[in-house]
């Protein structure tokens, strides 16, 4: 039990004194995340509206396919990205691997399906009537799309949170394309795993509980941004 | 004068039941036209058809001569103005929905003041122009989408029962917006009405819907039920009809051809029936009577007739009417 309030309280010392090393291995990884939940965004949602307005053959499958995606663990994604940026692989040539950028791939890759079906569960949600006088009023496909993101821009902001908090907890594949390089590529959810093994439990523990702020702090957005919330 | 929608063997289903069934239909252009029926008669639907934000399974549309095969493009968008039974306002004031009208419309920005403006004025919304839309009350909403629908100057404006839910003082200025639009500016006006006579009152022509389908006949004493052998069966009472159709399941008897009298009479006349006089209501010039004989009829005689008859409420009375008077379809 010493032990283990020795560390907490290590722990808050830690993020109050503002050390370097943790806030480094902090703002990587709100980088990272951000990048790759902008990324995600601006290809899921459009892609979200744009499968919510239309009917098409294969569509249903494609449903599938995503609901698929989005319960696949990240270490599986992770997998095939190596695969693919290794030096031997088909995109090493690229140079990208155990570098920021590959985290970023993978977790745009990761989180889009999660925002794309949170995009077509946000226009199944919106006025029935919005689609319709949209059409009356003259809209062309790609005005349509802009005006419904727009009209459903709380919901769409709300992916992006999920998003965000989806990558920024990420670890299985940040591990296996970042290579946890310190300074580089050393994101919370790494270095946790790391300092831990290495036995420095309080540096692990104040990134976990740093996490855990930045979570409820994603809560918090995501409850605001719901106006249906008290 | 020319057709603003011609309609050919129109055919369209919602989940596998037949919505529309047209086999033909012209509108004229510059006319104020009343789409009458009950509700669930296909008002709503036709009306959608027209605004090409449906399609049908069937048939063929022309839109002021020209065929629509797929969907309609820009100039054509901006010949038809469309207002749902209850409008939809995006997020925001009333003049930002005039404007993304507008800009969806393609119209030149250095026109939107001018635009704007006139459409504001010709619905008297000027003064709700910086209302936030959430904030309108439903006579105000539906002048505003009204606003909103001719704003870029179609030539049609359809209009999905506009008067409903209404107080006296908005269906007045609605009354008048929809003369005015129809008489000043003569664009092409069909609204939807469930309220026969409203419709009458306002617009130039009527057509009738019943069950998805057009009719010559007045929609008085329609009845729903199936037809063998020249006799049309109501699940109440029986009707004589001539017509040997057989996949027809209702009939339309014109309240003008109908007699009534207060014994039977001896005529060659195949429909008679004896009910009670429930309702005696003016109507235009005519005095409409609804007299109960299992099934509801209405039957207009004059006012002098009225008279004559020394009708008095619950009193019994025969009508007739010939087999010829009753129309199939």
């Amino acid at each position: 039990m010493n032990y283990f309030a020795e560390s907490l309280s290590s722990a808050f010392k830690l993020i109050i004194s503002f050390d370097p090393d943790i806030y480094q291995v902090v703002f990587t990884s709100v980088l990272i995340s951000i990048t790759a939940a902008i990324i995600a965004a601006s290809l899921a949602i459009p892609a979200g509206v744009s499968m919510a307005l239309n009917s098409f053959r294969g569509k249903g499958f494609i449903q599938h396919i995503l609901n698929t995606l989005m319960a696949m663990p990240t270490v599986v994604i992770g997998l095939l990205l190596y695969g693919l940026f290794s030096r031997l692989g088909p995109l090493g040539h690229w140079g990208i691997l155990y570098t920021p950028t590959a985290i970023i791939i993978a977790e745009a890759i990761l989180i889009f399906p999660i925002m794309m079906n949170l995009a077509i569960t946000a226009v199944r949600s919106a006025d029935p009537r919005l689609v319709p006088t949209l059409v009356s009023l003259g809209a062309k496909p790609t005005s349509m799309i802009v005006h419904v993101i727009r009209t459903t821009r709380l919901a769409m902001l709300a992916a992006l949170v999920t998003g965000f908090g989806r990558a920024i907890g990420e670890v299985g594949a940040a591990m296996m394309l970042g290579g946890n390089i310190e300074g580089f590529t050393r994101t919370m959810t790494t270095a946790i795993a790391l300092e831990t093994s290495k036995g420095e439990f309080e540096l692990g523990l104040a990134l976990g509980i740093l996490l855990l702020i930045i979570a409820f702090a994603l809560n918090f957005i995501l409850s605001w941004l719901n106006p249906n919330n008290d | 004068m020319t057709n603003a929608y011609q309609l050919t063997g129109i055919k369209l289903s919602y989940q596998q039941q037949l919505a529309l069934d047209i086999p033909e239909l012209n509108i004229p252009s510059g006319k104020s036209i009343a789409l009458l029926g009950e509700n669930g008669a296909g008002k709503s639907t036709l009306l959608k058809l027209l605004a090409f934000t449906t399609k049908a399974d069937q048939g063929v549309m022309t839109l002021f001569g020209q065929v629509i095969s797929s969907s309609i493009n820009t100039v054509q968008r901006q010949k038809i103005g469309f207002v749902e039974q209850h409008p939809y306002l995006l997020p925001g004031s009333v003049e930002s929905n005039l404007k993304l009208a507008l800009k969806l419309q393609g119209v030149p920005t250095e026109k939107h003041g001018q635009f704007i403006q006139h459409a504001l004025e010709h619905t008297q919304t000027t003064h709700l122009a910086q209302k936030d839309s959430n904030t309108l009350s439903g006579g105000e909403l539906k002048r505003v989408a009204i606003a909103r629908a001719i704003v870029y100057q179609p030539d049609i404006l359809l209009l999905d029962e506009p008067f409903s839910h209404l107080d006296q003082r908005h269906l007045k200025l609605l009354e008048e917006l929809i003369l005015s639009l129809s008489q000043q500016d003569n664009k092409t006006i069909i609204f939807s009405s469930h309220d026969r006579l409203q419709g009458i009152a306002i617009a130039d022509e009527t057509i009738n819907l019943v069950a998805g389908k057009t009719t010559e006949s007045p929609l008085l004493n329609v009845f729903h039920g199936s037809l063998s052998q020249h006799v049309f069966d109501t699940g109440k009472i029986q009707i004589h009809a001539t017509s040997t159709l057989t996949d027809a399941h209702h009939i339309a008897i014109n309240p003008q051809e109908i007699i009534i009298s207060a014994q039977p009479l001896q005529s060659s006349m195949r429909n008679s029936f004896t009910g009670r006089l429930i309702l005696i209501a003016e109507e235009e010039e005519s005095v409409r009577l609804t007299i109960d004989c299992g099934e509801r009829f209405h039957v207009l005689i004059s006012p002098e007739s009225l008279n004559n008859l020394n009708l008095s409420l619950r009193m019994s009375i025969c009508l007739s009417f010939k087999s010829t008077a009753v129309t199939v379809f």
